[in-house]
């Protein structure tokens, strides 16, 4: 695969620790496209050996509004079904210029391990230093080894490392879209983290005609709905969720954005510094990026202050847990002092029905969509790389035109037909 | 005639790194750009702008635009930051002097915080 | 110059043999040198430190680069009996090209260790006992000369006018950049082959603009001198800055002009040396690229703090690291595709001991810069590491791009 790839795949045993790299075949993204289409083929090519595959979108890295997606996808723990858990913020990018398209991860370590991944080259290496750290130790701990603060971090806390079903594997210091539980899979596999940084480079077909219809996507989407959606309140509230805006205003330091995603749909808050302050503070660690709509929402309802929530959602990110199955099992005991609830962490078993009834991350079933339109505007993201929330809320990225725009980038006929047929695959 | 950078309405997406970076290499990639969004304090959430032009160095920071210019003594009482002398090898932004429209992080800035000055 | 093309030059002169000096007192720039002979077609380079200039090495060159860095270093490092080597070599026939602190070490001196070199009757044009006012750039703007200063009016590219004689036939006027390297007053025999005539838009000024016309424009910009059989090229911008195509030319016409027409043959004895091909290749490229990457993300990084180390009588920022690192990581790819490598024994493993030091004192460098420690001692080693990593790959590199019909794709593919 020539453009916007790197045209390396990888399959690591860590029981084995043999690494073995394939190249990305035209003839694969020709039958399933790219991102999920090719992970689900990935998935039930390894099925025997529980793999769990890492991938990123056939447009992910690109000037095409929104692509900044990566995807995992495994065996959910709690559900039991094969499901796609969105990497956005800078991973999903970071995973595309690291030099690889697709890792599929399998087999169990005998010690924990993490995969260092830079410039095309995968390394498995001890993890002895880092297991038992906090997911937030643990991403400092790694930058710091390898000398860089703008490696992407895909890691597990306690709650992963003990076997809890309610892991999420955490995106460097922040909850994901891991609702599935994925960060059990990484705990049983002794697996800690992934740390990513790549200086890559995609070459694009026809550069100048892609990079102009990038352009022309954007001035649509700029003129289009979401246009003046500022943050994670602003987004919640233009689903139809309750208003936390005004709730959340005095503890609002800065909205901020997925990879090239042109709403931002992130928001940090300042809990032990004046949220006001323009300038770089002196406190280590001032507040909390908030990413996840879901368990904001359900602690609200809990009664809680926003900055207790937020911190509740800072100690869930620190210890890798997945914050909504955290609000929604809180509620269920009648938990609602935020110490009493930050206390229950170590002990707090499932289910949840925060992991959804589909294949993917509920993370983007924000306000009330019909099932059917969301899962499939769902599996167009997965596919071709792009910011979940962020494709419900950009129609004007259509199906066609990213068909259109995909084969202009690769050169390879991508038709509507072999479209429709991975999403029904994907989506079962 | 520059670059004018709004870091408060930053998002800190990196399309003005990535369309900056294809300028230069014709393909996507970032470590030949001109324009950064500096994100290397992330749990403080501080965000600047580092910007490469022909004689000087701007960093667009939420306080306050900070315009060194290239060859001028630095104020030795100032504390050091991350934008008094980096990118050093980077080629200086020629806002895109050989396209129609203009430079292409304008055009791809999704939240329209970099503008002509 | 086309790729490939043959060099205007005699074909019964041979490929030289070109020692490059990449000892002590050298900064980066010695890798412009590497850079344009590789994009030329000369392949047979030695990188040679101080200790082996000493040494026999110049008896197998033709031609020795010297290229910018710390002058007195450069002396000092290479002592009386590099600088009686040095002597030798030409007047037996080589060709000495001296570029900035390479122009400035053959001139008349009475410092010490200069003196040792005063090979050419040319005197610097920028000498002063009284410092003019600098506008800018103050760490890069003067060096220290005994109770005077040598002082650097501009930086960045100037012109020059040529005089229009062999060698430097090809171009009438020309840009060139300067990053402290000498305006020359020729003596006695010594032939002017260009002159600084102007300034570019690019040029950065340092001091006043009437000081820096009245201190560059008109004066020598590259001398030629023959001493012996051999000659001296002396040129104080860096025509060897591989984006200076022009100035890349005339310097190698001038270099294939002075050459001698015996150059030295060296056989190169095969059965020392071992090639490796597919999986021992790839392994041994992959393990390299693994170091070389490392590095280089730790470097990325370093670029945006605002550092800068003085090291001798040089200044060195962050961003210099990388000068060292891309020269490496842009040639591992050819060798990928070529999948073959010609190698002396242990040549690969003190390449990856160095290349993994390096590496370690990096992330050492940027731990210690953030928790506000000085970082001056480990400056000093990492450039040295530095030299030493690209150095060691830079002579298997060539090795193998000896080996002929080698296949390796030109680097600017």
């Amino acid at each position: 695969m020539e453009y916007l790839a790197s045209n390396k795949i990888a399959i690591v045993d860590l029981a084995t620790r043999d690494i073995m790299e394939e190249e990305l075949d035209d003839d694969l993204v020709l039958e399933r496209i790219g991102g999920a289409g090719i992970t689900k083929s990935l998935y039930d090519r390894f099925a025997d050996e529980v793999p769990i595959v890492l991938g990123t979108g056939l447009l992910t890295g690109s000037l095409v509004p929104g692509s900044s997606l990566g995807v995992i996808t495994a065996k959910s723990p709690s559900t039991g079904r094969v499901s796609h858990v969105p990497l956005s913020l800078d991973a999903g990018m970071e995973l595309k210029y690291s030099g690889f398209d697709y890792i599929v991860i399998k087999g169990t370590s005998e010690k924990p391990v993490y995969l260092w991944i830079h410039d095309g080259i995968l390394d498995l290496n001890d993890a002895e230093d880092l297991w038992g750290k906090d997911v937030w130790s643990a991403t400092d701990h790694i930058r710091d080894l390898m000398g860089d603060d703008l490696i992407q971090v895909l890691g597990i806390g306690e709650a992963g490392e003990k076997g809890s079903d309610l892991a999420q594997i955490c995106i460097n210091y922040w909850q994901s879209g891991d609702r599935m539980g994925f960060g059990n899979l990484f705990g049983k596999k002794r697996l800690k983290l992934i740390a990513m940084r790549g200086m890559g480079l995609l070459e694009i077909a026809e550069p100048e005609e892609f990079v102009e219809k990038c352009g022309g996507l954007l001035s649509a989407v700029k003129s289009g709905g979401a246009a003046n959606i500022r943050g994670i309140a602003a987004m919640a509230a233009a689903f139809g969720e309750e208003d936390i805006e005004g709730w959340l205003k005095p503890l609002t330091h800065k909205h901020m954005a997925c990879f090239n995603t042109s709403v931002p749909t992130n928001t940090f808050v300042f809990l032990d510094e004046d949220p006001a302050l323009l300038k770089e503070t002196t406190v280590k660690e001032p507040g909390f990026l908030l990413t996840d709509i879901a368990p904001l929402l359900a602690l609200k309802r809990l009664g809680l202050t926003a900055a207790d929530a937020c911190h509740v959602l800072k100690a869930c990110a620190k210890f890798g847990i997945d914050g909504a199955a955290v609000a929604e099992l809180s509620e269920k005991t009648g938990l609602t002092d935020p110490e009493a609830i930050k206390g229950s962490l170590p002990n707090l078993k499932g289910p949840a029905s925060s992991s959804g009834d589909a294949v993917f991350s509920p993370w983007a079933a924000v306000g009330n969509q019909e099932k059917d339109a969301w899962m499939r505007r769902q599996a167009v993201a997965y596919i071709f790389g792009l910011h979940p929330l962020f494709a419900l809320m950009a129609p004007e990225l259509n199906e066609e035109k990213l068909l259109d725009i995909s084969s202009l980038g690769t050169e390879l006929e991508l038709t509507q037909e072999t479209l429709d047929e991975v999403i029904a695959d994907i989506t079962g | 005639m520059g670059l004018k950078i709004d870091a408060l309405t930053c998002t800190a997406c990196m399309a003005c790194e990535l369309a900056c970076g294809y300028h230069r290499d014709d393909a996507f990639a970032l470590l030949s750009s001109c324009i950064v969004p500096y994100r290397a304090r992330e749990k403080k959430n501080y965000i600047g702008i580092i910007l490469k032009e022909e004689d000087s160095l701007i960093a667009a920071r939420p306080e306050g635009t900070e315009i060194n210019r290239i060859g001028e003594e630095q104020d030795p009482e100032k504390e050091a930051d991350a934008s008094a002398k980096p990118m050093l090898l980077r080629e200086s932004c020629d806002l895109c002097e050989d396209l129609d429209d203009g430079p292409l992080c304008i055009k791809f800035c999704p939240v329209n915080a970099i503008s002509m000055a | 110059m086309k790729e490939n093309e043959p060099c205007n030059r005699s074909d019964d002169k041979g490929h030289p043999r070109i020692g490059i000096y990449t000892g002590r007192g050298t900064s980066h720039s010695w890798l412009w040198f590497a850079e344009v002979f590789d994009r030329i077609g000369f392949f047979d380079l030695a990188f040679l430190t101080e200790t082996e200039l000493r040494g026999d090495a110049l008896d197998r060159c033709d031609v020795l680069a010297m290229s910018g860095g710390d002058t007195f270093a450069i002396a000092e490092g290479l002592g009386p009996e590099g600088a009686d080597k040095v002597k030798r070599f030409i007047t037996h026939g080589g060709v000495y090209i001296g570029s900035c602190a390479g122009a400035y070490l053959p001139l008349h001196s009475s410092k010490e260790h200069l003196n040792l070199f005063n090979f050419v009757p040319a005197k610097i044009g920028n000498l002063t006992r009284t410092l003019p006012e600098a506008r800018g750039l103050r760490e890069k703007f003067c060096t220290a000369y005994g109770c005077a200063y040598v002082f650097h009016p501009v930086r960045e590219a100037v012109r020059l006018t040529t005089n229009g004689f062999a060698p430097f036939k090809k171009a009438p006027s020309l840009d060139a950049p300067l990053y402290g390297g000498p305006p020359l007053i020729a003596g006695g025999s010594a032939q002017v082959l260009a002159t600084y005539s102007g300034f570019t838009e690019k040029t950065v000024f340092l001091v006043d603009r009437k000081l820096a016309s009245d201190t560059l424009l008109g004066k020598a910009a590259v001398i030629r001198q023959k001493i012996g059989q051999g000659y001296l090229h002396l040129y104080g911008p860096h025509f060897e800055h591989p984006r200076f195509t022009v100035a890349n030319q005339l310097m190698t016409d001038a270099m294939l002009y002075d050459l001698r027409l015996d150059p030295v043959q060296i056989h190169e004895t095969i059965a020392s040396e071992e090639i490796i091909s597919g999986e021992a290749c790839r392994n041994l490229l992959k393990d390299i690229k693994r170091e070389i990457s490392n590095a280089r993300i730790v470097a990325v990084g370093l670029e945006t703090l605002p550092v800068q180390w003085t090291i001798g009588n040089k200044v060195y920022e962050t961003a210099k690291i990388r000068e060292f690192i891309e020269p490496v990581w842009r040639r591992i790819k050819p060798l990928e595709k070529l999948n073959r490598m010609r190698l002396l024994p242990g040549q690969a493993g003190r390449l990856l001991q160095v290349a993994s030091e390096t590496t370690a004192l990096l992330r050492e460098v940027k731990r210690d810069l953030k928790s506000g420690i000085d970082t001056l001692y480990k400056a000093k080693d990492l450039f040295e590491r530095l030299n030493r990593t690209s150095t060691l790959f830079l002579e298997i590199y060539f090795r193998t791009k000896r080996m002929g019909n080698s296949g390796i794709q030109e680097l600017r593919d």
